[in-house]
C-alpha cells in the first residue's frame, strides 16, 4: 500500500509539477468546449438573424385587389419585394423566374388563376371547377423557405379564410367540434427527454477522451523512454505498480472529466442565450437528488475505472505510444457508438442483463437517473458488470507486467 | 555474490525481427551454457564483442529476464523463485533504462530511496555521499531532460546505488562518459569493492578491463571462452597484453558464428 502511494505520488507530480501537461490536459480542452460551444451559437444566431433581415424577392401573378389589400394589411409588403405581374407579364418571362429562383437571386413566385374570385362565386356543386393556386420556390434555400412560410402565414391562409367566410357566411360551420388536449407524463421524464438522451453520451465520451490522451503516455510513453523499467529493477511489487499507475490515471482522468463537464454546463447555456429560447430550457427539467447525484458518481467512477484499465492494458501490450494509439483508437469508436445506443433505443423495458454489458449498460443507468426512472436492481447490474471486466484488465495487466516478452520484447 | 550456473538464454525472434535480421531461424540463442561465479569484494569484468551476450547475461541477473536453462543465485536468492528478493539486494544500471526525464536527480533519488524503504535519516546520509561523490549537487534539481550524457549517467548512477545494495551490476558504466567523469566512476566502483560489495560489470575497454577488474570473464558468441586474473589469461594465451589476448581468443572462437 505503501508503495502504491509513493508510485502515485510521483505520477501526480509528473502531471501537475509541468505547466505545459496542465494546460493542455486540463485548460485547453476547457477552453476549446466553450470556445467551440460559442462559435456554433454565434453561427446558428447569425444565420437566423440573416434570414429575418432578409428582404424577400416575390413574384406575385394575377393578385386581385382584395390580395394586394391582405398583403398590405398583414404587412407582408414589409418583409417583402413584390412584383406584380400580369398573365402575359408573366408567359412572356416565365423562363426568367425560373432561372432566378434557381439561382437564389428570387425567392418565390405565387401564381394566382386568372379568374380565382370569379370562378370562386360561380361554384354551386360538386364536380364544378375549382380553381388552382401554384407556388415555385426553392427548398434548398433559407431564404425561399422564408418568403414561402410568410406568404402562407400573412397571405394564403387570411385570403383563404376570407372567401370560406363569404361563401359560407359562418366559417364555423367547418368546426365539427374542437379538441383539448392534455400531455400526461411524469414532469421529469418529459423535461428531461432531451438531455436524457444527450448525457449518457457525452459522459461515456468524454471520460473515455480524457483518459485515453494520459493513460498511452503514462504506459507506452514510459515503456519507450525506458523509465518504466527503472521501476521494474526495484523491489516493488509488479502489482504495486499496475496499482500506483491506475489510481493515478483515475484521478487525472476524474479531474479531466469534471473540467469537460464543467466547461460544457458554462457552455451550453451561452449558446442557447445567442439562439434565443429553444436551448434554454434544456438543462431545466433535469433536478437531481443526493440518490441520484450518489449513483451517477458511482457510475462514473466505475466507467473511469473500467476506461484506465481497458487504456493501460492496451498501452502495456504496444511497444510505443503510436502503437498504443493505434489499438486504443478502435476502442474509442465502439465507446461512442455504445453510448450513442441508448439515443436510439426505444421506449420499453429493457432487460436487466443489458445492463450488465459495459458503458452501454451504463448509458442506459445514466439515461435513468435523468428520468429518475432507475432500478436499484439494473443499476447495480451495471456497476458489477463494468467493475468486473475492469478487474479482468487490470489482472491481465499485471500479468503483462510479468511478462519478459512484453515488458522487454525479448 | 552472484552464482551463474549453466545459464542458456534464448530469445523467440517474431517475424518482424526475422526478417530485419535476414534470417529464417525463428530463435537466436544469445547466451549458450555460460557459467561464472563473482565473489563479494570483487570486481568481475564481462568482456565481449558486440552483441556477445553481455547485456543478456546481466538482465537474467537481474531478474528482468528468466533463464531458458540454467539458473542463478544472488545472495543465495534463486533469480526466479525470488526475485523480490534478489532484486532488493543488487542495483543494474545498463543504457537502454533510464530515469525518468521530467525529474530532477533528487526528486528520482528519493523515489526510489522510498521504494527500497530506507527511512528519511538514511536516505539523507546516502544522498550526501553519492550526490558529493559525483558532484550531482549542483545540478540537483534540475530536470534531467536539461541534464548532459555525463550528468545523466552519473544521476543515475548515483540513483541506482541508493539502497546500497550487495552487488552492484553495471553495464557498460563508463560509454559516454569524459575521462574524468569515467575515473570517478572507476574510483567508486574499487570503493564498493573494498567494501566488500560484489561489484560486475560489462566492457569492452580493454584498458578498463585491464586496471579495473579483479577476474575477466571472455564472452565470444554466448560462450565463456576464458576465465581467470588479467595474469593468468595472458598466460593462457600466450599474449603480450588483453587485446592480443583478446584477438587471439576471438580468432579461435569467433571463427565458429
Ligand atoms: N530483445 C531481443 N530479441 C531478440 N534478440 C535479441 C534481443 N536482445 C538481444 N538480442 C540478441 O542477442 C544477442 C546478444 O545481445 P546482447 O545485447 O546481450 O549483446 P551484448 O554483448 O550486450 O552486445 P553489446 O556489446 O553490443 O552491448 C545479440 O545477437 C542480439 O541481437
Ligand atoms: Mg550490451
Amino acid at each position: 500500500m505503501k508503495n502504491i502511494k509513493i508510485i502515485m505520488g510521483k505520477e501526480l507530480k509528473r502531471v501537475f509539477g509541468d505547466k505545459k501537461l496542465i494546460f493542455s490536459l486540463f485548460i485547453l480542452p476547457a477552453i476549446l468546449v466553450i470556445g467551440i460551444y460559442s462559435i456554433m451559437g454565434m453561427m446558428i444566431s447569425n444565420v437566423s438573424s440573416d434570414i429575418e433581415e432578409h428582404k424577400s424577392r416575390v413574384y406575385i401573378v394575377n393578385a386581385s385587389d382584395s390580395v394586394k389589400s391582405i398583403i398590405d394589411a398583414n404587412g407582408f409588403s414589409k418583409v417583402a419585394d413584390i412584383a406584380y405581374y400580369t398573365e402575359d407579364d408573366f408567359n412572356k418571362n416565365a423562363d426568367v423566374i425560373h432561372n432566378e429562383i434557381l439561382e437564389e437571386t428570387a425567392d418565390l413566385f405565387v401564381y394566382f388563376d386568372k379568374d380565382m374570385e370569379t370562378k370562386i362565386a360561380a361554384y354551386k356543386n360538386q364536380g364544378d371547377e375549382i380553381p388552382v393556386m401554384k407556388y415555385g420556390y426553392n427548398k434548398t434555400s433559407n431564404y425561399s423557405g422564408a418568403a414561402y412560410s410568410n406568404f402562407n402565414e400573412m397571405v394564403k391562409n387570411p385570403y383563404q379564410q376570407k372567401l370560406l367566410a363569404e361563401r359560407l357566411g359562418n366559417i364555423e360551420l367547418l368546426n365539427v367540434f374542437t379538441t383539448e388536449e392534455e400531455n400526461i407524463v411524469k414532469e421529469a421524464k418529459a423535461n428531461a427527454e432531451f438531455i436524457s438522451q444527450l448525457l449518457p453520451y457525452m459522459i461515456v465520451m468524454l471520460l473515455f477522451a480524457g483518459a485515453m490522451s494520459i493513460g498511452v503516455d503514462a504506459i507506452a510513453g514510459e515503456k519507450e523512454r525506458g523509465t518504466l523499467a527503472s521501476m521494474l529493477i526495484s523491489p516493488v511489487k509488479r502489482s504495486d505498480i499496475v496499482w500506483g499507475k491506475l489510481f493515478s490515471l483515475m484521478i487525472l482522468t476524474g479531474i479531466s472529466s469534471i473540467i469537460y463537464s464543467g466547461s460544457m454546463i458554462v457552455a451550453m447555456p451561452m449558446m442557447a442565450q445567442m439562439n434565443g429560447e429553444g436551448m434554454g430550457s434544456m438543462f431545466g427539467g433535469v433536478s437531481f437528488g443526493i440518490v441520484q447525484v450518489i449513483e451517477l458518481v458511482a457510475i462514473m467512477l466505475a466507467l473511469v475505472f473500467l476506461f484506465v484499465s481497458v487504456i493501460a492494458l492496451l498501452a502495456t501490450y504496444a511497444k510505443d505510444t503510436k502503437t498504443a494509439q493505434t489499438y486504443v483508437s478502435p476502442c474509442y469508436i465502439v465507446v461512442i457508438v455504445a453510448g450513442m445506443l441508448t439515443m436510439f433505443s426505444a421506449g420499453g423495458e429493457i432487460a436487466i442483463e443489458k445492463y450488465a454489458i459495459p458503458i452501454y449498460g451504463n448509458a442506459l443507468v445514466i439515461r435513468d437517473i435523468c428520468t429518475s426512472e432507475v432500478v436499484l436492481e439494473k443499476f447495480g447490474a451495471s456497476l458489477i458488470g463494468t467493475l468486473l471486466i475492469g478487474i479482468i484488465c487490470v489482472v491481465a495487466m499485471i500479468k503483462a507486467f510479468n511478462s519478459e516478452k512484453i515488458m522487454f520484447n525479448a | 555474490m552472484i552464482q551463474i550456473n549453466n545459464l542458456t538464454k534464448i530469445y523467440k525472434l517474431s517475424a518482424k525481427q526475422m526478417q530485419k535480421l535476414q534470417t529464417k531461424k525463428s530463435k537466436k540463442i544469445a547466451v549458450n551454457g555460460l557459467s561464472l561465479e563473482a565473489h563479494e569484494g570483487e570486481i568481475y569484468g564481462l568482456l565481449g564483442p558486440n552483441g556477445a551476450g553481455k547485456t543478456t547475461t546481466l538482465r537474467c541477473v537481474a531478474t528482468l529476464l528468466k533463464p531458458t536453462d540454467g539458473s542463478i543465485k544472488v545472495c543465495g536468492f534463486d533469480s526466479v523463485k525470488e526475485d523480490t528478493k534478489v532484486r532488493d539486494s543488487l542495483c543494474f544500471l545498463t543504457n537502454e533504462i533510464k530515469l525518468d526525464p521530467n525529474f530532477s536527480p533528487e526528486y528520482m533519488f528519493d523515489f526510489f530511496g522510498r521504494l527500497h524503504g530506507l527511512s528519511e535519516s538514511e536516505l539523507a546520509s546516502r544522498k550526501n555521499e553519492l550526490f558529493t561523490v559525483f558532484g550531482i549537487t549542483p545540478f540537483k534539481d534540475k530536470k534531467i531532460m536539461e541534464l548532459s550524457t555525463g550528468m545523466k549517467q552519473k544521476a543515475a548512477i548515483a540513483v541506482s546505488l541508493v539502497h546500497d545494495p550487495k552487488v552492484v551490476i553495471f553495464d557498460e558504466p563508463t560509454s559516454g562518459l569524459d575521462i574524468i567523469t569515467a575515473r570517478s566512476v572507476t574510483d567508486y566502483l574499487k570503493t564498493l569493492k573494498e567494501r566488500g560489495k560484489t561489484v560486475i560489470i560489462s566492457t569492452h575497454i580493454m584498458s578498463e578491463a585491464e586496471k579495473l577488474c579483479d577476474r575477466i570473464g571472455v564472452i565470444i558468441g554466448g560462450k565463456k571462452v576464458c576465465e581467470g586474473t588479467l595474469d593468468e589469461i595472458l598466460a593462457e594465451t600466450k599474449a603480450a597484453d588483453l587485446e592480443d589476448a583478446f584477438f587471439n581468443l576471438y580468432s579461435v572462437h569467433g571463427e565458429k558464428q
